[in-house]
């Protein structure tokens, strides 16, 4: 019974609580729902601030993310930029290297080729341009002959040595001109020496086929007087006759030259010519009046005697080909015409010709001169011819001789020589006997017909060394005049008849330098 | 005409001049051989002619120079004999 009592009394309890509950929340719960409306309002309106903030953040967050990303892209491209430049500088480096390494070897190498270079001293060539540097464009250089002889004539009995001096001075201001000096120092007879000047000319270029010489010059009549008068070039000590005391045209002019050649076929067929205006002939004036026979000077300075002037003309052919092997053969034709007084002329011609094979050497020449004489006179017509030949002994070896002889043997040169000139007269005032050098002094050579007979041996020491000697057999023929002053204005006229024969001998060393 | 087009025109002749002066260059060199060659055969012609052939060693080139002028007037040789024996003369020395 107790317990349904307090059972009782429980669900009273209950029952009062929850009606007392009940009542608190009927009067509770309309507030209680206001405030939580109000509550859960402000919890929204939170979320939807932290919803808009987080909305700003993530966009900030993706704005960041972008520049983040765009920034890594570029410090990749750099990145990338910086590993291409490094792989090429390290390219580079690589090339350097080798470059360097080159360069290093071909230093070596030019150092060590300079070192031996010091070492053995500079070449001739380097030097040469050095030198050439240092000298300039403008050059001088002086050559020419000395040469000294002995001559004796039995005619005339006498002997004696004799020297000439001929320096030849070249001077080049430019590439197409060139001066050109020759100085004649001679110990004539007596005491003291002489001095000529026999050339002095410039020489302008014109052109391969072209040049112009003006000056005083050898007269390029023939072929004598302009390539063979050095004393180390004329194989014989004398000039042949033509060409010597009793010349046919002056040895030397004062003028103006055209002249040049060129190759009309194969190598070694050229031909050449020279022409040439000059002062002209002019004659010994010491003789009281024209002679025929007077003796040509050798130069005629001023032409005041004459008014006129000097043409002259030369061509020379040469026919051979160089690879014929048939040899150098030169043929020549020459003429010269001058005024020796006004209206009287010396008209000259001449054939000429040279032929060089192997160790033969020969040449010759034929010319013909007819001098006008004033009215009351004949013509004072001459002749003149020479040829020679000369065989070099080189290669000659005689198997009885040593071969020191052999050598001495191979250096001779045997020469023979035939001239002559044939003129109507010669003048007695003339005659001068008296030997020099290149001049034997024999009275036969004054002869009107003058013959001579020349054996020469040479001995060759260097191609412009040589030791000559000469033996001239004087042969003249009978005739012709001989005119004689002997202080009178008019000459007196004596026949020549037969003149006795002579005999020389010469030997001279002669130099070319 | 296009900038590229310029510049292939440009390189082909700077090319071509390259070339060409090279080939003159070469042209030059054999012209001189030529010469020397020429010279050695004409020297011991021409010069006995009249004198003893003199070699090259007796003068220095640039007196050969010279006194080559001299020889030409003196022979009238064809100018171009007179360089051929220059050549020789100047280089066999």
């Amino acid at each position: 019974m107790a317990s349904r009592k307090s059972g009782a009394r429980i669900l009273a309890i209950v029952a009062l609580t929850a009606v007392v509950l009940v009542m608190a929340i009927m009067t509770a719960a309309p507030r209680a729902l206001a405030d939580d409306a109000e509550v859960q309002a402000k919890a929204l309106k939170q979320v939807e601030r932290e919803l808009r903030q987080l909305r700003a953040d993530r966009a900030r967050d993706r704005k960041l993310i972008e520049k983040l990303e765009e920034k890594l892209d570029q410090v990749q491209s750099q990145d990338s930029q910086i590993r291409t430049t490094n792989q090429q500088l390290q390219t580079s480096t690589k090339q350097l290297q080798n470059s360097n390494q080159q360069l290093q070897t071909k230093t070596d190498e030019q150092l060590k080729q300079i070192q031996a270079e010091v070492a053995e001293g500079p070449s001739e060539r380097q030097f040469a341009k050095a030198i050439g540097g240092y000298m300039g464009t403008h050059q001088f250089t002086l050559t020419g002959a000395a040469a000294g002889d002995f001559v004796y004539d039995r005619q005339n009995g006498q002997n004696t040595f004799a020297l000439t001096f001929e320096p030849l001075m070249l001077y080049r201001p430019k590439d197409w001109l060139l001066f050109e000096g020759e100085f004649e120092a001679a110990f004539d007879p007596g005491s003291g020496a002489s001095f000529d000047a026999p050339v002095a000319t410039a020489q302008i270029f014109l052109n391969d086929y072209m040049e112009i010489v003006l000056g005083i010059f050898d007269q390029p009549f023939g072929d004598w007087f302009e390539d063979q008068g050095p004393l180390w070039v004329n194989r014989f000590i004398t000039a042949p006759l033509p060409f010597g005391t009793a010349a046919l045209v002056p040895p030397s002019d004062i003028g103006m030259q055209l002249r040049g050649g060129y190759q009309w076929g194969q190598l070694g067929q050229d031909a050449d010519y020279t022409a040439w205006v000059a002062n002209g002939p002019s004659y010994d004036s010491s003789l009281p009046q024209p002679t025929i026979g007077q003796e040509l000077n050798g130069v005629n300075n001023i032409t005041t005697n004459t008014n006129g002037k000097a043409y002259g003309a030369r061509l020379r052919f040469y026919p051979f080909p160089l690879d014929s092997k048939l040899g150098r053969l030169e043929l020549g034709a020459s003429t010269y015409n001058g005024k020796w007084q006004n209206g009287l002329w010396l008209n000259a011609w001449d054939v000429d010709f040279a032929y060089r094979r192997g160790n033969l050497q020969t040449r010759g020449e034929y010319m013909e001169a007819y001098r006008q004489m004033p009215a009351g006179s004949g013509p004072d017509n001459r002749q003149g011819w020479y040829f020679q030949a000369g065989y070099f002994l080189t290669g000659l070896r005689l198997p009885f001789l040593s071969r020191d002889l052999n050598s001495y043997l191979s250096r001779l040169e045997p020469l023979v020589r035939y001239s002559g000139v044939n003129q109507r007269a010669v003048v007695a005032e003339e005659i001068s006997t008296t030997p020099g050098l290149g001049f034997n002094g024999s009275p036969s050579i004054f002869a009107p017909h003058a013959r001579e007979v020349a054996l020469g041996l040479d001995y060759w020491i260097a191609p412009s060394i040589v030791w000559q000697t000469e033996v001239d057999f004087e042969l003249p023929r009978a005739g012709g005049t001989l005119y004689s002053f002997n202080g009178e204005s008019t000459p007196s006229a004596s026949s020549v008849g037969a003149t006795p024969n002579d005999r020389a001998i010469l030997t001279q060393f002669a130099v070319g330098f | 005409m296009t900038g590229k087009h310029l510049a292939k025109i440009l390189a082909l002749a700077i090319a071509g001049l390259t070339l060409s002066v090279a080939a003159m260059a070469e042209e030059s060199k054999t012209e001189k051989q030529q010469m020397f060659l020429d010279g050695a055969r004409l020297w011991p012609v021409y010069c006995s002619q009249c004198h003893n052939a003199r070699p090259g060693s007796e003068f220095s080139p640039a007196q050969w120079d010279i006194i080559m002028m001299h020889m030409r007037t003196q022979s009238n040789m064809p100018a171009k004999d007179a360089r051929a024996i220059k050549e020789y003369l100047k280089g066999g020395r």
